[in-house]
This record gives structure tokens, C-alpha cells and sequence, in this order.
């Protein structure tokens, strides 16, 4: 089951940086880990999975809108913010 | 009386502190007074505000003085795991990610304590994320087992069992995505129970797998483990899978003597230590001579329980870790250029080596190609452990088996071993896979080790559960236990 595992690609998926020796490891790890999952390819398993279902979707409330958390409370927590928003690095570049 | 508070349960200290005998700022100076010599021994506590707690319990006193206590949780510190959320306390899940968030808002949970009148105590130690079975995963520091401070206390509620059995609080909140509430109960000789999947709400919860986690009591008695799920559970809206008892009544409990309990064919053998099978060998013997009935059954699927749940883990954990980007709350990188550098940076320094491990595994399992091949087929397998456990527990009130294979091991021992930890968990996965109910009871110890059986019942059977614990503990003598520190 576990051919074709690319640690560089997960990492980009994932939003991780990882050094040589972290690679490395994780390819380890991980394919240890994936053998071990071995026996879910080799069961007999039903077709459905109706039966690992957690939620009942009827459960669902209206979506009506209301105030959480203020925006002063959400910016206290925020790493950086400015005039009551929340900021990041430009995301567009100045048009020339 | 004053040095010996901290061995009293809950039950005692609430008919104490009713009767007059004793105020809250009493117990809780009492407990802080332990603590300054403890916890730096044992790592129990992430943090602890003494100025609030003491006013906590002034006003507590001034309540009850007035007649206006709210029940039998008044003036009783509750410790909470420091990944469910407590309004203006840390909220770090032991994760550097997360090192100076201060939580802006209370969990469902932390609502329910206060409306009890409950003290909100101090922070425990975790692996971080709540990803281990050995609290060894924290970035904050290391907690160890108080019966021997060599050994791991267990996890990820490692602190929360910790706390109980240094004598450092009466009562705790753990999580359980796996058996992180009944695993490290077994090895510090404490109750953990682990709801059904819906009777607590997960609101304030730090989510890591949403489909599995719960939130439960950990105590030194069946008595008290009680007494903090009656206080916890309880329908709330805001967590859509969260029905409560006012909507599903839980079963009765009966008379414990005529349960029907279910020994799973294999669980005693391979892998289980010699001195582990002969202490749940032993409670199965006691509870065939109080007149329960004691049959074998058979779950053909439990092999398939832990690579399961580390494929549906993982998958859930990798994308509700998706949120920590460093933009709206949490560790933001300083090296950071673009928006995408930020975020890859922010990940990469603030998560420790097993969740940047769970959430590779985790994108792996659900990226295109395998998807099918890992995730969805755990999900089947899934469906078949749940139909298995359901249907032999239509011939049983519960079954029986240890907690945890083998007693605590030592710090560090199988640090560098993913998948031998990961196995610590094979007797208390299949619960959150099937949604069901299941606790840990202290039932004797290897050496001096503490070693606890693990009870799984169908859904809502929480009462059967603890009369079966509150058998087993009456004609033993594990309630209230703590380690000589």
C-alpha cells in the first residue's frame, strides 16, 4: 500500500519545512507506520460505511448569525493586528 | 485535619464544606500549599493563577454563607487539561504553537463547572495536541508518574491522572481520542471514564479528531468520577454532535451482581504482561463470585482497531491542524515573506515532532491516489469494529479487559519507537471507534506499579459502568489511593 510515498511532497501539502535528518526520520517512521496498515488492505471489509458515521445530519442548527467573539477579543489573541484587523504580509503586490 | 485535605475525595469534601466544617479558600490554600511542593516533583501543572483560585473560593464561601450554593460541586477544584478552554487562562494544549495564547472564551465544560460553583484549577501537562501515551510529547515540560518518578504517568491526560494520584486536586478533565483519559488512569491507579461519543459537549474542546474526541472525568473513586459527570454532561447546541442526557436518558444501572459481562476471546493473551492478566483475571473472578456472569465473546476485528484509528486520526487531526497558519491566533514566524513562507514557517517552528509525524501521516492517508486505499477503507473497517462491538454487546452488559497491556514504562523508553506507543492504546481504541462508553478502575498493581481493567458498554450504559467500578471498589481497597511523594 505504501509505494509512492514522497515526503517532500507531503511536507509541501502539509505547510511543513523539514530538514535532511527530518525527512529522513519521517520517511522511516512513516513507512513503518503505513506497514503496520497492512491489514486494512488485506481485510474484508463491508462496502458501506454508513455504520461509522458519528454525526446525524438533522442535527444540524440554523445558521443564524450573532456575535461570537468581538473584534477586540479576536485581535488580543492575534499575533499582529493594526486599526482593529487582524494583519499578514501582503498578499498582492503594488500595482506598478 | 488541614494536612489531610488533600487525601479526602470530592464526596467528602463537599459533605464537609456543606456541614460547615470547612470553607473552599481553606481547601484550595490547603492544595496550593501542596502544590508548591509537589508539582515541580511530579510536572502535573502547566500553570496555576493562586490569586484566582483563593478568589474563586472567597466567593464560593461568600455563596454558600448566603445560601446560595449550586450544588454538590460547590467550592471543589477541578484541574482541566490544558486543551479545553477556560476563560482568560492559558490554553496551550503543551504546544509551543500555542505557548501564549490566552483563551478568550469558556468551553461548555468550563460553563458547566462554574454553574456548579466549581473552582477552576490550574492547567495539567499533555502531549501536545493531545498526540502520545506518555506526556513525553509536551513542549512545556516533562510530568511523571507519581508512583514511581522514573515512569511515564501515561497520555495524553498524563497531567490530569498525575495531578489525582500526587494528591495535588480531588478532581480532573481529561480528553479521550484514544484511551487518553483511561490509559493514563490505569497507570497512575485513578478513574477515567470516557463518555459516550455525544453526552459531553466538545465545545472549547481544542479540536484533534473530531469524530473521536470526548471529554471526561478522571478521579481517585467511582463516587467522584460521578459526581464530575453529572455535572458535565449536558446538551448544548454549539456542538452539533452533542445530544446530553435531557435527550437520550442513560440506561439504568441495575443491580450490579447481575451484569453480564463479556471476556473478549484473545485480549488476555499475547502482549498482555504476566502480572497484568493475573490482576484482571482476578477482578474477573471477583465479579463471577459476586454472581455476575462471565462469558466468552468474540470480536474478530480488534486487530484492525489501531491501524484504523491511526488512519482516521491522522486524517482529522491534519486537517483540523489546517487552522494553526499563524494569521489569526497562535505562533507566527518572524522569518516570514510571503503569506505561504509564513505559514510553512509558522507550522514548522511552533508543532513538535509528533504532530508534524500524525499530520504527514495524515495528509498521506487523504491525498489523491490514496485515499481510497487508506482513509476510506479505514472508514469501513470502522463501520465493521462498531457493528462487531455493538452486536456482542447485545449479548452483554459490558466487557471486560486491562486498560493498557503493561504497566508504565520508564521516560524515554520507547521515545524514538512511534508504533510500539502507538500499541499502548489497542484495548481502548475500539471505544472511540464505536462511540461507546468505557472506563479505567484501579484493580491491583506489578510491583508498585498501579495496573486498572477497562469496561466498554453500549452507548448511554455509563451508569452500569460505574456500578460495576463501585463493586469492584467497595470490596477493594484502590478508592482515593495516592502515591507517597
Amino acid at each position: 500500500m505504501a509505494e509512492g510515498f514522497d515526503i517532500d511532497h507531503l511536507a509541501k501539502l502539509a505547510r511543513l519545512s523539514l530538514t535532511a535528518e527530518e525527512k529522513a526520520l519521517y520517511s522511516s517512521q512513516l513507512n513503518q507506520i503505513l506497514g503496520h496498515f497492512q491489514a486494512l488492505a488485506d481485510a474484508d471489509l463491508p462496502a458501506t460505511i454508513d455504520d461509522a458515521r458519528v454525526v446525524n445530519e438533522d442535527a444540524l442548527r440554523s445558521d443564524e448569525p450573532g456575535l461570537v467573539l468581538g473584534a477586540e477579543a479576536v485581535t488580543r489573541i492575534a499575533p499582529a493586528s493594526r486599526d482593529g484587523q487582524i494583519s499578514v504580509p501582503r498578499v498582492v503586490d503594488d500595482e506598478s | 485535619m488541614a494536612d489531610a485535605l488533600h487525601t479526602l475525595s470530592a464526596a467528602e469534601l463537599g459533605r464537609r464544606l456543606a456541614a460547615g466544617s470547612l470553607t473552599s479558600r481553606d481547601l484550595c490554600e490547603a492544595l496550593i500549599a501542596r502544590y508548591q511542593v509537589i508539582n515541580d516533583k511530579v510536572g502535573a501543572f502547566t500553570h496555576l493563577d493562586q490569586a484566582d483560585v483563593l478568589a474563586q473560593a472567597a466567593a464560593s464561601d461568600v455563596r454558600r454563607k448566603a445560601g446560595q450554593g449550586r450544588g454538590p460541586l460547590e467550592g471543589i477544584p477541578v484541574a482541566i487539561k490544558d486543551n479545553i478552554a477556560v476563560k482568560g487562562q492559558p490554553l496551550t494544549c503543551s504546544s509551543k504553537m500555542l505557548a501564549s495564547l490566552v483563551s478568550p472564551y469558556d468551553s461548555h465544560v468550563a460553563e458547566r463547572l462554574r454553574a456548579a460553583g466549581a473552582i477552576l484549577y490550574g492547567r495539567l501537562n499533555m502531549d501536545e495536541f493531545a498526540m502520545g501515551s506518555s506526556t513525553e510529547n509536551s513542549a512545556i515540560r516533562k510530568t511523571f508518574n507519581p508512583w514511581d518518578l522514573a515512569r511515564i504517568p501515561g497520555g495524553s491526560s498524563g497531567g490530569s491522572a498525575a495531578a489525582l494520584a500526587a494528591g495535588l486536586v480531588p478532581l480532573s478533565l481529561g480528553s479521550d481520542t484514544g484511551g487518553s483519559i483511561r490509559q493514563p488512569a490505569s497507570h497512575c491507579g485513578v478513574v477515567g471514564l470516557k463518555p459516550t461519543y455525544g453526552l459531553i459537549s466538545r465545545f472549547g474542546l481544542v479540536a484533534f479528531a473530531s469524530s473521536l474526541d470526548q471529554i471526561g472525568p478522571m478521579a481517585r473513586s467511582i463516587e467522584d468520577c460521578e459526581l464530575l459527570l453529572n455535572a458535565l454532561a449536558s446538551a448544548d447546541a454549539r456542538d452539533m454532535t452533542c445530544f446530553g442526557p435531557s435527550d437520550r436518558a442513560l440506561t439504568p444501572a441495575g443491580d450490579a451482581k447481575k451484569l453480564r459481562i463479556g471476556i473478549p476471546k484473545g485480549f488476555l493473551g499475547k502482549g498482555v504482561a504476566p502480572e497484568v492478566a493475573a490482576a484482571v483475571n482476578a477482578a474477573i473472578e471477583f465479579y463471577r463470585a459476586q454472581g455476575c456472569a462471565i462469558s466468552e465473546v468474540e470480536l474478530p476485528s480488534a486487530d484492525l482497531a489501531v491501524p484504523t484509528y491511526y488512519v482516521v486520526a491522522t486524517a482529522e487531526a491534519s486537517s483540523n491542524l489546517g487552522r494553526y497558519d499563524g494569521v489569526r491566533y497562535g505562533h507566527r514566524s518572524a522569518s516570514a515573506g510571503t503569506p505561504v513562507e509564513m505559514m510553512t514557517a509558522s507550522r514548522s517552528e511552533g508543532f513538535g515532532p509528533e504532530v508534524k509525524r500524525r499530520i504527514l501521516l495524515g495528509t498521506f492517508v487523504l491525498s489523491a491516489g490514496y485515499a481510497d486505499a487508506y482513509y476510506v477503507r479505514a472508514l469501513r473497517a470502522r463501520a465493521k469494529i462498531r457493528a462487531e462491538y455493538l452486536a456482542a454487546l447485545a449479548g452483554v452488559d459490558v466487557l471486560l479487559t486491562p486498560t493498557v497491556p503493561t504497566p508504565a514504562f520508564k521516560v524515554g523508553e520507547k521515545a524514538s519507537d512511534p508504533l510500539q506507543l502507538y500499541l499502548e492504546d489497542i484495548f481502548t481504541i475500539p471505544a472511540n471507534l464505536a462511540g461507546l462508553p468505557a472506563i479505567s478502575v484501579p484493580c491491583g498493581k506489578s510491583g508498585h506499579l498501579p495496573v486498572g481493567f477497562h469496561l466498554v458498554g453500549a452507548p448511554l450504559s455509563e451508569a452500569k459502568l460505574l456500578a460495576a467500578g463501585r463493586l469492584f471498589e467497595a470490596a477493594h481497597g484502590f478508592a482515593h489511593q495516592q502515591a507517597t511523594l
